[in-house]
């Protein structure tokens, strides 16, 4: 009985218009960097949408509607769930879609009903909400340690301020370099900025969104937010591409109402601190440097200009870019959720990253994502190309 | 036969219908719900108007993402569409001024359609542009192509008798059939024209609002966290 249940709960009607006009022209394949390492149409975006149309016509089509809903056959419902798993969210597909379809909220959205039906999450997400449940994270570390490895001594936090800033989890855990960076350069700034004790800065609710999994969202969001505002917050600072897209585009429905404050990437911060004088980089960096945009960060929030505004201020350094880049980067591999499942897909996606930013003769890839951060480290491990690669706030912090 | 596709042409014309209701009633469905999470933000702007406009005319997207497809996809739907409009002539007594100024364009466009359709089948089998083609956009371009290619060859060589043509659509299009014109090619073409209204993809009524709803998003991207 379970597969007779409506393919069209969790979609909005827009998103059911974007099902229907996807015209199967097949472009974003051409930008899909899942399809670039598998070479795998069955798990193309016009595939999935192709069959997600195919499930919602035998439980909602017309004839459905007159002689009841029919049985979804369930090897292909697995293999759509697959599909949709398998696939990074980057969005480069509907960034170069020639109907403007908005993939990077439609698959998610399809990870949901999969859900519902039993058919998601995938592997290692599956133990997601039982390790945020367990430690307020997605790696069941200790909330203890959540700051202490990597946090500098010499840095205070205040216990009210305006500003606050979010580690997130994966900084904390996987790119410690990456929030320690952070850190460093807004206690350079000068300002006073809060953050909530260890426990209390739980999983900002994306690692679930992302793999369909909504049930925890929002008490996870509300804890946040009432922290922030018992701080007196009015500018929520954080660096990791995922969590400022959930806080943004999603956090506000979560809750129920407009956020008490406003949600800033860090590069916007130290843009303008550095244009407002509040922040000098006086130490010179002879190097020519590529910028990697992060999907959820560039496509997802329209962030480009400011860390390209950052890098430029560093005196010495030469900016190069990817053949892909701004709103049509290429994904590094490690979005979706789904380097955890599919790892070797992952792998061949940022030794892509790796081997372009290596052709295009960078002497260091700055990248500006947690996720990325570890994912492209691991796929530089015995590979033939070597590039040093360093998280933007970690280049600045060590400049100033 | 002439009853045969008489019955034939008003059992497509209900089936199109009862595909486009059973669509209609899942967007009805679906629009009673709001949107679970947050909806993108969406800002109505002249620009986005003027753009939205542009991708529909002009197949803007298209240009942007593929060049070489984009020209023969808008000399595709271009010309299809001046055949169409040129084809009213048959379903409408008295013809409009507009519908005899459209006879020229339309016949011009007769004979460059299927060779807009070929351009676009080697593109997409012959070269290694492509990654991916649907079997079904596949079998909508060879159907295509053999219903204009027939027309051409109508118009050219083997000129059916246009009024019977003429009593025989006009005769379904208004619930008084008539006689069908003895020209074998004409009835392949009926039939053919049938075919593809069965098999008419939705997609043609729903892109121009996503489109628009796409403008409308990107215009908006710098409002998602940029100062408002």
């Amino acid at each position: 009985m379970k597969n007779k249940r409506s393919f069209t709960i969790e979609l909005s009607a827009r998103q059911i218009l974007e099902l229907d006009a996807c015209t199967r022209c097949g472009e974003c394949l051409k930008h899909c960097p899942v399809q670039d390492v598998t070479g795998n149409p069955a798990v193309s975006p016009p595939e999935k949408i192709r069959m997600f149309r195919e499930f919602i016509r035998a439980t909602d089509g017309l004839k459905a509607r007159l002689f009841g809903p029919a049985e979804v056959d369930q090897k292909l419902l697995q293999d759509f769930a697959k599909a949709v798993y398998e696939c990074t969210t980057c969005g480069a597909c509907g960034q170069n879609c020639p109907v403007g379809i908005f993939t990077q909220r439609l698959w998610p959205m399809l990870r949901k009903e999969m859900v519902k039906r039993g058919l998601g999450p995938i592997g290692a997400q599956a133990e997601t909400p039982a390790a945020i449940k367990n430690s307020g994270n997605p790696y069941n570390k200790p909330a203890a340690e959540r700051y202490k490895p990597w946090f500098p001594e010499t840095v205070k936090v205040a216990d009210r301020s305006d500003i606050a800033y979010y580690a997130g989890c994966t900084g904390a855990y996987e790119a410690q370099p990456m929030v320690r960076g952070d850190v460093l350069v807004l206690n350079a700034i000068g300002e006073p900025f809060t953050m909530l004790p260890p426990e209390e800065e739980v999983c900002c609710g994306f690692p679930l969104f992302i793999t369909g999994q909504h049930d925890l969202l929002k008490d996870l969001v509300t804890r946040l937010v009432k922290g922030y505002k018992a701080k007196g917050v009015k500018k929520l600072i954080c660096s990791c591409p995922c969590c400022v897209n959930i806080m943004t585009r999603d956090w506000p429905a979560i809750y129920g109402e407009d956020l008490p404050f406003k949600i800033r990437h860090i590069t916007q911060h130290v843009s303008e601190a550095i244009k407002n004088g509040k922040l000098q980089l006086k130490n010179k960096l002879s190097e020519a440097v590529i910028y990697h945009d992060p999907c959820y960060l560039s496509r997802g929030v329209g962030v480009i200009e400011e860390p390209r505004e950052v890098l430029r201020s560093i005196p010495g350094v030469t900016m190069l870019e990817f053949e892909r880049h701004g709103l049509n980067s290429r994904c590094c591999g490690s979005g979706g959720a789904a380097r955890k499942v599919f790892h070797e897909n992952a792998i061949a996606m940022g030794r892509q990253t790796i081997d372009e930013a290596v052709a295009k003769k960078a002497d260091r890839l700055i990248l500006s994502c947690p996720a990325c951060y570890a994912k492209v480290n691991e796929a530089m491990q015995g590979h033939k190309n070597q590039i040093r690669i360093t998280d933007i706030m970690e280049l600045v912090s060590g400049l100033i | 036969m002439g009853k045969f596709l008489i019955v034939a042409a008003y059992a497509v014309y209900a089936a199109f219908w009862l595909r486009f209701l059973g669509h209609a009633l899942v967007w009805r469905k679906a629009s009673q719900r709001l949107e679970a999470l947050g909806a993108p933000l969406a800002r109505w702007s002249v620009k986005g108007c003027a753009l939205a406009v542009l991708d529909v005319v002009l197949l803007g997207r298209v240009f942007i993402v593929n060049p070489a497809l984009w020209i023969g996809e808008w000399v595709f739907h271009a010309s299809f569409l001046l055949v169409v409009l040129r084809h009213l002539r048959f379903f409408l007594d008295p013809v409009p001024d507009w519908v005899w100024w459209m006879q020229t364009p339309g016949l011009i466009a007769g004979y460059v359609l299927p060779f807009a359709l070929l351009y676009i089948l080697v593109i997409r089998l012959l070269t290694k542009l492509e990654k991916y083609a649907a079997p079904a956009n596949l079998f909508l371009l060879g159907l295509v192509l053999a219903i204009s290619s027939i027309g051409v060859v109508m118009h050219g060589l083997f000129k059916p008798d246009l009024v019977d043509v003429k009593l025989f659509i006009f005769g379904i299009a208004h619930f008084a059939p008539a006689a069908a014109p003895g020209s074998v090619l004409f009835l392949l073409h009926f039939c053919l024209v049938l075919v593809l209204v069965l098999f008419l993809p939705t997609h043609i009524f729903i892109a121009p609002l996503v489109m628009l709803e796409a403008r409308k998003r990107e215009q908006a991207l710098r409002l998602v966290i940029h100062e408002k």
